[in-house]
C-alpha cells in the first residue's frame, strides 16, 4: 500500500477502497451512470459540476485542485461521499491509475490521503 | 401604472415578498436577504408564470413538452438535453413577459445609472432548498450589457434546466427514491446589477469540513467568483470561531488563475494571478470580520446554518446569494 496524494478531505470522513476511474468529460460521466459502484473518480478543474449527477454512486472522489466551499464539495457531503480536493498527487499522468485500486482515508486535522492498493 | 401590483411575469426584489414556488429558491431567498437589510444587487426576477407562458405558447411549445414527456435514461440524455435547448433558444418570449422584463430592465437603469451591465442567473423551483440545493446545476451568465442581452440570457437560463448535467442529476434523485420529472422542475431567473467583484468569497456559518457548529468556514479568492464555485482554483482557507471573530486557522491558497470581465463582449475570462496577488490572503482580517457579521446576521434571520456567496466591490460587500447547509451532521 502506498501514498500517492495527499489534500483536503473536504465531506464522509469513511475510509473506502475502489477501483479509480480518472474522469475529462461529461461523455465519460454518461458511460459510467449505470458502473459508477464501487468506483473512485479522480478528476482535475473541467467538468467537475457534470460529475455531480453520479456522486451518489461513486464511493470516493479525488480533485486536484479546488476547495471545500465548492459546488462539487456541496454535492458531495449531500451524498456523503469522502471526497478530498486539492490533492498532491506523486503521479503526473492519472491514465495510469485507472484500473488499478485506490483507498480514501481521512487523517487528522482533515487530511485526506490516496493510497495506491495494487 | 404601479409597477409592482400590476406585473405578472416580474418581481422586484426589494418589494417583493418570499415565494419559492413562483421565485424558485434562490430568487426567493434573495428577496428574504433583502427583507432583513443585507446588501444585495438591485434587481428583479422573471418569475416561474414566465416560464410556464414560455412553454405554453411559443412556437415550438408542443415539441418541447413532448421531448419533456420522454421517460429518459441517461444514455438518452446528450441528445434530448441538444434537441431541448435548440428548441427553447429557437422560440420567441412571449409579448407580454417581454413588455414586462424590458419595463423592469429599464426601471433598473433608471434607478442605478445606464451603464450598468447584468448578472442573470437561474433559479429552479428546486434549487437551494432544505432538501437539495441542485448546486450549480443550471448556468448564470454575466456582464450582460443590452436588453438583448438579458434576453438571450434568460432563455439560457431556462434551457439550462436540460442540461446533461441537470438531466442527470434528476435521474440521480430518482434513484435515491425522489421522483421528479423534467414537467415538475419550473425556473426563474434573477436579473440583478452585475458587481464587478474584487473579492469573491463563500462563507459556511458552520464549518462543514468537520460539522463544528462554532466556527465558521471561508474561501475567498480575486475577482469573480466562478473559480470558487467550479473548483478551478485553490482559494484561501480561514476558520474563524463563531463566538468571538478570531481567525482559529489561516492558508494562502495558490489562487492561480482569476475570473474577470471579458474586454470584448459579455460574459467573462480567466487570467493569471499577479504573482504578489497570490502570496497575501484576499481578505484582510478587517473583511474577514466584517462578512462574519454578515453571515451570522443572516444565520440568525433565517434561523438555520447558511452557505453563503459574497462580493466585495469598492468596500461595500454584496450578498449574491444564501441557501441552507443542507449537510449537516450536528
Amino acid at each position: 500500500m502506498k501514498v500517492i496524494g495527499k489534500g483536503l478531505s473536504c465531506a464522509s470522513k469513511d475510509e473506502v477502497t475502489g477501483e479509480l476511474v480518472y474522469i475529462q468529460t461529461v461523455e465519460d460521466v454518461i458511460n459510467l451512470f449505470d458502473t459508477a459502484g464501487g468506483k473512485i473518480c479522480l478528476i482535475e478543474d473541467a467538468g467537475t459540476t457534470t460529475l455531480g449527477p453520479i456522486l451518489s454512486d461513486l464511493t470516493g472522489i479525488v480533485c486536484t485542485t479546488g476547495s471545500g466551499g465548492s459546488h462539487l464539495a456541496i454535492v458531495s457531503r449531500e451524498f456523503d461521499l469522502p471526497c478530498i480536493m486539492n490533492i498532491d498527487m506523486d503521479i503526473e499522468d492519472l491514465t495510469q491509475l485507472n484500473g488499478k485500486t485506490g483507498k480514501i482515508s481521512t487523517e487528522e486535522d482533515n487530511a485526506g490521503i490516496l493510497y495506491l492498493l495494487n | 401604472m404601479n409597477l409592482n401590483k400590476d406585473l405578472n411575469y416580474v418581481n422586484f426584489i426589494t418589494r417583493s415578498t418570499p415565494d419559492p414556488g413562483l421565485m424558485g429558491g434562490k430568487g426567493s431567498n434573495l428577496v428574504k436577504l433583502a427583507q432583513i437589510g443585507v446588501i444585495v444587487p438591485p434587481g428583479f426576477i422573471v418569475n416561474v408564470n414566465s416560464y410556464k407562458m414560455f412553454l405554453e405558447k411559443s412556437e415550438h411549445s408542443e415539441q418541447i413538452k413532448e421531448l419533456l414527456r420522454i421517460d429518459y435514461n441517461a444514455k438518452d440524455v446528450l441528445p434530448l438535453s441538444s434537441n431541448i435547448k435548440d428548441l427553447i433558444l429557437r422560440s420567441s418570449i412571449p409579448e407580454d413577459v417581454l413588455n414586462e422584463v424590458k419595463l423592469a430592465f429599464e426601471q433598473i437603469h433608471e434607478n442605478f445609472g445606464s451603464e450598468i451591465s447584468f448578472a442573470v442567473r437561474s433559479s429552479a423551483s428546486i434549487e437551494d432548498s432544505s432538501q437539495f440545493s441542485f448546486a450549480g446545476q443550471a448556468d448564470t451568465f454575466l456582464y450582460n450589457k443590452s436588453f438583448e442581452d438579458v434576453i438571450k440570457s434568460i432563455k439560457e437560463c431556462w434551457a439550462s434546466l436540460f442540461s446533461p448535467g441537470a438531466m442527470l442529476y434528476l435521474l440521480q434523485m430518482r434513484k435515491k427514491g425522489i421522483e421528479l420529472s423534467l414537467l415538475d422542475i419550473e425556473m426563474a431567473v434573477v436579473v440583478q446589477e452585475m458587481i464587478n467583484s474584487h473579492i469573491s468569497s463563500t462563507l459556511f456559518t458552520v464549518n462543514v469540513l468537520n460539522n463544528d457548529k462554532n466556527s465558521i468556514y471561508i474561501i475567498s479568492t480575486w475577482g469573480l467568483g466562478e473559480t470558487l464555485a467550479n473548483n478551478i482554483i485553490v482559494p484561501d482557507t480561514i476558520i474563524v470561531d463563531k463566538t468571538n471573530f478570531e481567525i482559529i486557522k489561516l492558508d494562502i491558497g495558490e489562487k492561480e488563475k482569476k475570473s474577470i470581465q471579458n474586454p470584448e463582449g459579455s460574459g467573462t475570462i480567466l487570467v493569471e494571478n499577479e504573482p504578489n496577488s497570490r502570496l497575501i490572503c484576499s481578505l484582510n482580517e478587517d473583511q474577514i470580520c466584517q462578512i462574519c457579521k454578515v453571515g451570522l446576521k443572516i444565520e440568525n434571520a433565517l434561523e438555520f446554518p447558511q452557505d453563503i456567496e459574497l462580493s466585495i466591490e469598492k468596500d461595500i460587500i454584496y450578498v449574491l446569494q444564501a441557501r441552507p447547509i443542507t449537510t449537516l451532521k450536528i
